[in-house]
């Protein structure tokens, strides 16, 4: 791929991110920018601090969003904003 | 160094500390890490006290993360930043009744008590105490099993960043759910003249682990390690370590500089990534379809996933996941993190 490739593959994820951050942080009220969380800060526990209450709100969230349902997921998708977009954005994974 | 280590430990100097960097190898302490718990000398790991009737200002001012209601039954990760916006020391504070107690990353209490002091504008009172406490640490999917048989089963239990005060044959002992691994994780912070004891029962249940696997494991889950992302003109932005920064406090030092190169969105960006048979160098450059778009932060070997495994800074517009991309003539992809899943996310306390 060339450089200009890649950076446009780049984009296709960060987008995605982007998308997802901005959904966070509208649905549970966060006073952060949604710029300022990375693509790969821990959610839980660590980094964002969101708890299992919010993980309730975000299930929907995604759903409503993105039409993807994570309800029987392991905890691993919300490893960081990067893993949601490989599951709410297959394309992103699969082209990983 | 406080704690006895046995015969054939190998130890390193970090920063101003000597720690142990393995005991056996990497790979046998990295897999009882991952798959049940062990071990931590943290005794590299500085514990400074700040009291008087300003602490709390005076740490509000100088933490980039809000400490202001941090009571003693609490701890918090959060960096320490100077006037540019670069990274002095990682730090966990711990709320204490009179002040608070900071505990730096390995090998960076030299560095972080000369900043607090030169910062001291509210004359608190700032102690090293290493001389006289320190810190063995657990770490491992069943590590609160280790919590149950060592001192209190319902300690185990305690939530992310709660701290007890605690009594220990006899003796008085900070415990704290911590973590830097993504496993759960403990801290015990222990008089100098009892840890030795404490160590010794510590290791009656489990086996220690050495600096590399606790790095190696920290990597894995982008847990930063300010020794090895903070060299050059990094500053926080291009580490990526907003989190441990609150940008909403409304004034810490080093804000202004942290919020100047968060508006500017131009510079790096840290990106995880895997591939090649040689572990490359920090500095090494990378390309993307020919060009040099970047450099290696630093690189391992990772046991997990039987590969290269390191950070690399590259501009901001290719610092995504799933990139094909090029160091020193090998083939690398980026990756998302986590780059392993611990198994504590799929194991209860119980």
């Amino acid at each position: 791929m060339t450089v200009d490739e890649l950076r446009a593959k780049a984009a296709e994820r960060q987008q995605t991110c982007s998308q997802i951050k901005k959904m966070i942080v509208s649905r549970l009220d966060l006073e952060v920018e949604p710029d300022w969380i990375t693509d790969d800060q821990p959610l839980f526990g660590r980094g964002l601090e969101l708890d299992s209450l919010d993980v309730l709100e975000l299930y929907v969230a995604i759903e409503a969003e993105f039409g993807v349902a994570l309800y029987d997921s392991e905890m691993a998708v919300f490893g960081s904003i990067s893993r949601l977009a490989d599951e709410v954005d297959p394309r992103l994974r699969a082209s990983a | 160094m406080t704690l006895t280590h046995p015969e054939g430990t190998v130890h390193g100097q970090v920063g101003d500390a000597t720690v142990p960097l393995r005991f056996t190898d990497l790979s046998t302490e990295y897999g009882v890490l991952r798959d049940r718990a062990v071990a931590l000398d943290l005794s590299g790991h500085t514990l400074v006290e700040i009291s008087g009737p300003a602490a709390v200002d005076f740490a509000q001012r100088v933490l980039a993360r809000d400490v202001e209601y941090l009571t003693s039954e609490r701890c918090m990760m959060s960096l320490v930043l100077d006037d540019d916006g670069r990274v002095v020391d990682q730090v966990l504070a711990f709320g204490r009744e009179d002040g608070l107690l900071l505990e730096s990353s390995v090998g960076a209490g030299t560095r972080l008590i000369e900043h607090l002091r030169a910062h001291n504008d509210e004359g608190v009172e700032i102690v090293d105490r290493s001389a006289d406490l320190t810190v063995i640490g657990l770490e491992g999917p069943y590590a609160w099993g280790v919590v149950g048989r060592l001192i209190d089963g319902e300690l185990a239990s305690l939530p992310f960043e709660a701290v007890s005060d605690t009594v220990w044959n006899d003796v008085e002992i900070v415990f704290a759910r911590t973590g830097f691994t993504g496993e759960y994780g403990y801290q015990m912070i222990v008089p100098v003249e009892s840890a030795a004891d404490l160590w010794r029962a510590t290791l009656e249940h489990v086996t220690p682990s050495g600096q590399e696997a606790l790095e190696l494991a920290m990597l894995e889950v982008r847990q930063p390690i300010p020794r090895l992302e903070t060299a050059g003109d990094a500053d926080v932005i291009e580490i990526g370590a907003n989190w441990l920064v609150d940008v909403t406090k409304d004034e810490f030092v080093g804000k202004e500089a942290v919020l100047a190169a968060f508006e500017s969105r131009q510079g790096r960006r840290t990106v995880g990534f895997s591939g090649g048979d040689v572990v490359p160098e920090p500095g090494a450059r990378v390309l993307a379809g020919g060009e040099d778009v970047g450099e290696v932060v630093f690189a391992v070997r990772s046991v997990g996933l039987g590969a290269t495994l390191g950070l690399a800074r590259v501009e901001a517009g290719l610092a995504a996941a799933g990139l094909e991309l090029t160091v020193e003539g090998a083939g690398v992809t980026t990756l998302t993190s986590p780059y392993i899943v611990p198994k504590s996310w799929s194991i209860p306390i119980i």
